[in-house]
């Protein structure tokens, strides 16, 4: 029997423009413009783009909170559009924003996680199982019983990503969420989500403004004023200098450093991390 | 630091926290009516010993009790003296001018002082012992005769969810806030009351911008965990009423008989 490779695509975006307008449908400000791109069921994918890119607004048009001007946007197959679907959609589709503060509405972890699914009407049983399992997925079973306030950033982040998880989506999106975190808190962000990606295969799309998280990525999409200027692998996208120019980013150092040294004529690989420079520069000759 | 600790939930697994929520706040109101309706001395006894007895059973510290008096501290102080005036009952201990302190004053004013108090200590203790979330839901289940009048009572629970919620994380951005204004040499402790008033306008700007900007990303997340997704929504915490509320009940209406026959001087003790 021979089997087809069919690529699951979980996520595709058809030629997609959005603008936002006042209410009295005056042109305020360009969203995205022409946008498409597919993304591939247990793929990690980063979203890069500079203050005012457009990253968000893509965010929310692949949650149905708004919908596009012209073009499609299918999640599952289901178009955004279809209001019967949209907590389909909403559902499968998790979101995780930049201030941890201001996603929570209960003030004891374990209400907080029953939100979602309570909302969707899971029953009670379930939701326990539920509240259990996304703790554990965070490393946060300690704190069930207790109020978030007094967490640092980033176990207060991990309890948002739990507050989503409860609700199972199938994709998680992490809009800047590692923004207003320590290194610390962004480390322990990032690992959340890669390991989420790795051993539950869910899929992920990291946006953000720094390029080193993008670094562990399967796919990486660049945004630029509201237009997709680019995508690749991490290492595709990190040696093109005219393209990091122009969605305004900035190189890790180790990349940019061995993108000096090969332009200098030395015979080293391209690095996206410390370790792979140092490594590089240590078997030159 | 300001002491947020006012309304705050205290964790514990003691009897008094197993207790249906609804239950916890008619006791909580019958309590406060009660405290308000005493204005004898003698009666305040049993409601210090009975406040006593369930902040021990509840094994909240009695400190955090008392500290929560000192929210309100301020009101009660100038409430007493505003009384002690106003009452010109009595036989008269000091006066001068038009102003006097007579007997009938002190004793308003300690009453008051007293009554004030106990409340305090009466719904903290509840807030203590009570979860937000229980607390919320109590309510939302106790309005339920508004629910078949077409009052949205689950989204009024939820907006007094979050309200409980924000409250430390507003106070503390007031502290952020007046800090920085205070590092570039804003004053707020002196001067007249217009002075004063218009030191907090600097203060009460960026707090504004800062609640809405976080009443946006809000609404995006309850949105995007399905806020209203379903009429079916189901509650991950069913309160039930068990025996543990009815010997509650029982034991703060006996109480509350004993207050007010005290006040009421049934047995011709005074
Ligand atoms: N609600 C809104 N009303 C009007 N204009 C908006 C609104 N939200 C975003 N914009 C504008 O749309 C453009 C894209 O914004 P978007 O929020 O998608 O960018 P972003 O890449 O997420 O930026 P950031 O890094 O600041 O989050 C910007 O020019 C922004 O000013
Ligand atoms: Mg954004």
């Amino acid at each position: 029997m021979e089997q087809i490779a069919q690529k699951d695509i979980v996520i595709s975006i058809d030629n997609v423009s959005y603008d936002y307008r006042s209410n009295s449908d005056e042109f305020v400000a360009r969203g995205v413009k022409g946008v498409s791109l597919s993304i591939e069921r247990g793929d990690f994918c980063v979203l890069l783009g500079r203050n005012g890119s457009g990253k968000s607004t893509l965010a929310k048009l692949l949650n149905g909170f708004i919908v596009p001007d012209s073009g499609t946007v299918l999640v599952n197959g289901i178009d955004t559009k279809n209001d019967d679907r949209i907590y389909d959609i909403r559902s499968k589709v998790g979101m995780v924003f930049q201030n941890p503060d201001n996603q929570m509405v209960a003030s004891i972890i374990e209400d907080d996680l029953a939100f979602g699914p309570e909302n969707l009407g899971v029953p009670r049983e379930e939701i326990e199982e539920r509240i259990t399992w996304a703790l554990e997925t965070v490393n946060m079973s300690e704190h069930r019983k207790r109020s978030p306030n007094k967490l640092s950033g980033g176990q207060k982040q991990r309890i948002a990503i739990a507050s989503v998880l409860s609700m199972l989506p199938e994709i998680l999106i992490l809009d800047e969420s590692t923004a207003m975190l320590d290194p610390k808190g962004r480390a322990e962000v990032m690992e959340t989500a890669m390991r989420l990606n790795k051993d539950k295969g869910m899929t992920v799309i990291l946006i953000t403004h720094y390029m080193d998280e993008a670094v562990g990525a399967d796919k990486v999409f660049v945004l630029s004023e509201g237009e997709l200027i680019g995508q690749g692998t991490p290492r595709e996208i990190f040696r093109d200098r005219e393209l990091i120019k122009r969605a305004y980013l900035e190189l890790p150092i180790a990349s940019s450093i061995s993108l000096e040294l090969i332009e200098k004529g030395y015979d080293i690989p391209f690095a996206l991390t410390d370790e792979e420079l140092v490594e590089g520069i240590c078997k030159l000759k | 630091m300001r002491d947020v600790s006012f309304g705050q939930y205290y964790p514990s697994n003691s009897v008094v926290h197993r207790l249906d929520a609804r239950a916890k706040l008619l006791l909580t109101i019958a309590f406060i009516v009660m405290v308000f309706l005493v204005d004898n001395l003698l009666a305040y006894i049993p409601v210090v010993v009975f406040i006593l007895l369930v902040t021990l059973v509840s094994r909240v510290p009695v400190l955090k009790v008392l500290k929560s008096i000192k929210a309100i501290i301020f009101i009660v102080v100038l409430m007493s003296i505003i009384n002690l005036f106003a009452n010109a009952e009595g036989e008269v201990y000091w006066s001068w001018w038009r102003l006097s302190i007579t007997s009938g004053g002190v004793l308003t004013a300690i009453n008051l002082a007293l009554r004030l108090i106990f409340l305090v200590m009466g719904s903290s203790l509840l807030t203590y012992t009570t979860t937000p979330m229980e607390l919320t839901d109590g309510m939302e289940s106790l309005m339920y005769p508004l629910k078949l009048i077409k009052v949205p009572t689950h989204d009024i629970a939820i907006i007094m969810s979050i309200a409980l919620r924000f409250i430390p994380i507003l106070m503390e951005e007031v502290d952020k806030i007046m800090m920085a204004q205070k590092a570039r040499g804003a004053c707020f402790d002196r001067g007249g009351v217009f002075k004063r008033a218009k030191a907090l306008l600097p203060v009460l700007i960026p707090l504004f911008v800062s609640a809405f900007r976080r009443a946006d990303e809000l609404a995006l997340a309850l949105d995007a965990r399905c806020y209203n997704a379903t009429p079916n929504r189901t509650k991950y915490k069913q309160a039930k009423l068990g025996w543990g509320d009815l010997v509650a009940t029982l034991i703060t209406g006996v109480f509350i008989t004993l207050v007010v026959a005290i006040n009421n001087n049934f047995w011709g003790l005074y």
